[in-house]
């Protein structure tokens, strides 16, 4: 099997993603005081990038693990389930 | 909802996981008016885990479990190996018997969810529930919304990810030394090739654990679980440290270990249907409150923080599941008293302590903390590796074995240190 991005992994997933996001990321407490941005490495979806030196975060392919809010240091992410079974539908789990 | 928030129900249950749809079953069975609130569009559709599964729990809670629950396979082989620079060091156990299966937890769950709903539980799916509903300091419900559902008690089995009980007060917010990262891929895998593969008679399954590259070095451990026509790929990083640690994106590892000679051979032709990942408590009982129980409250499962790691085993499914049995026979005693206050809630704080469940946490809390000894996974594969490599390939002369080992050693720790690590966790 040849190596895949986390995109096309997260692909095989059935999703019903909301049209508004379950999580808020504050930018201003990223980009004023957050250095290590462990977010960009730790999110098993890929959901936090760097652009220009800056955080961006996307929700659609967030498989709601949780990570996000219990590494960041700053509180910058306000975290909550998707409502009415929206998000990832796992069939295997 | 309206038809939820007019009835009154002795007993609301958040999240029909493992532990939530255990208690719902056992409550139900015994006639007490039980709805499970779940977040997802089925039950089942928001868990995720590793791929195995305790049996011995379940066959008490659940008649004809072996028979009736959706079981992949019967785990017969067990290995455990460290893993460096692409070099494998294996232990392998082969039974006849077995005490543990591999599932898709997903189905495990849709499944008791099922058997408590032909109980007669009321089984609501689609539903975020936000916070406990109090009267007068003591719990009488939930809100989700602006609806409040009203019970005598309320079970949180919300999993993980503690909002509710953080909201109330209950516990702080979850940390990330309490807590693992795990990822998993489920990899389509005829089953023939599984079995021809990995040395497995027909229907037989094999668990695997792997440790050091396998994580890209970081303290934790992969996993290969067979299940009948697939196989669960997958590995598990503690928090912290690979916060401090961790040098590429998490996901990365995972597709990287795919890469590795003894992985990549397994899964050849293999397809991927499904990724996800999932936090898991890993603190022994650091992430459990220090009382299980409220004025109308339950606690079970993950959201206990009752799981146990020992880096061979991996134990959550059935704690959970028991968990879930144990409030469920409180609240059946509360019930007859006619009594939920805490006192007669407390029970359930007493019969975890009395079960399995608390004296396996207790009797191996030294080695959940010698799991965080970043060594184990960082330097002693490669140790292991070299001193194997120096034993097995051989030009002229062969060393002695303290003589492979202490020039594996060399410049990394002290043998003395080295020992007294493996002594203490395991004796």
């Amino acid at each position: 099997m040849k190596k895949m991005k986390v995109d096309e992994v997260l692909n095989t997933n059935i999703w019903d993603v909301d049209s508004k996001p379950h999580i808020v990321v504050d930018y201003e407490k990223c980009r004023r005081l957050c250095n290590k941005k462990a977010c960009v490495y730790l999110c098993p979806a890929g959901c936090y990038t760097l652009t220009g030196g800056e955080i961006l975060f996307s929700y659609e392919g967030c498989v709601e693990c949780g990570t996000c809010r219990v590494i960041c240091p700053h509180e910058a992410i306000t975290w909550n389930y998707p409502l009415s079974g929206r998000g990832v539908q796992y069939r295997y789990g | 909802m309206s038809y939820l928030s007019n009835t009154k129900f002795d007993v609301i249950i958040v999240g029909a996981g493992p532990a939530g749809s255990t208690a719902a079953y056992t409550l139900a069975k015994n006639g007490l008016r039980v709805v499970v609130l779940e977040r997802g569009r089925t039950a089942g559709s928001k868990t995720l885990y590793g791929g195995r599964v305790y049996s011995k729990p379940l066959e008490e809670v659940y008649e004809n479990f072996r028979k009736e629950a959706p079981i992949e396979r019967w785990v017969k082989k067990e290995r455990f190996s460290f893993m460096s620079n692409g070099e494998l060091l294996t232990l392998e156990y082969s039974s006849t018997d077995s005490t543990s299966f591999t599932a898709y937890l997903s189905r495990l769950a849709s499944w008791m969810a099922q058997k408590a709903e032909e109980a007669g539980a009321v089984i609501v799916t689609d539903i975020r529930v936000d916070d406990l509903y109090l009267e007068d300091g003591v719990v009488k419900g939930v809100r989700c919304g602006d609806e409040v559902l009203r019970s005598n008690v309320v079970v949180d089995a919300e999993g993980v990810n503690r909002l509710i009980l953080e909201r109330f007060g209950m516990v702080p917010k979850l940390e990330k030394r309490q807590v693992a990262l795990g990822l998993k891929q489920v990899i389509r895998l005829d089953a023939s090739k599984i079995e021809g593969r990995l040395g497995l008679a027909a229907g037989e399954g094999l668990a695997w654990l792997i440790v050091g590259e396998a994580t890209g070095y970081l303290p934790g451990g992969s996993f290969l679980y067979t299940n009948s026509s697939t196989i669960s790929l997958g590995l598990v990083v503690f928090l912290e440290e690979a916060y401090q640690n961790i040098n590429q994106h998490v996901f990365n590892i995972l597709e990287d270990l795919k890469q590795k000679q003894s992985i990549k051979e397994v899964i050849a032709d293999g397809v991927v249907i499904e990724y996800g990942a999932h936090l898991t408590p890993e603190m022994g009982l650091g992430m459990s409150p220090k009382k299980m129980y409220g004025d109308g409250l339950l606690i079970v499962g993950d959201a206990a923080g009752l799981l146990l790691n020992l880096g061979y085993t991996i134990r959550g499914v059935d704690f959970a599941a028991y968990s879930g049995y144990l409030a469920a026979k409180t609240i059946l005693k509360a019930h007859s008293m006619g009594s939920y206050n805490s006192e007669s809630l407390s029970f359930y704080q007493k019969l975890l302590e009395e079960s399995f469940i608390m004296k396996e946490m207790k009797k191996h809390k030294k080695i959940t903390k010698l799991m965080r000894s970043n060594e184990m996974f960082t330097i002693y594969p490669g140790i292991l590796l070299d001193t194997v490599k120096k034993l097995f390939e051989i030009e002229y002369s062969s060393p002695t074995i303290l003589q492979a080992l202490r020039n594996s050693i060399k410049g990394k720790t002290s043998l003395l240190k080295l020992l007294w690590n493996i002594f203490r966790t395991f004796f």
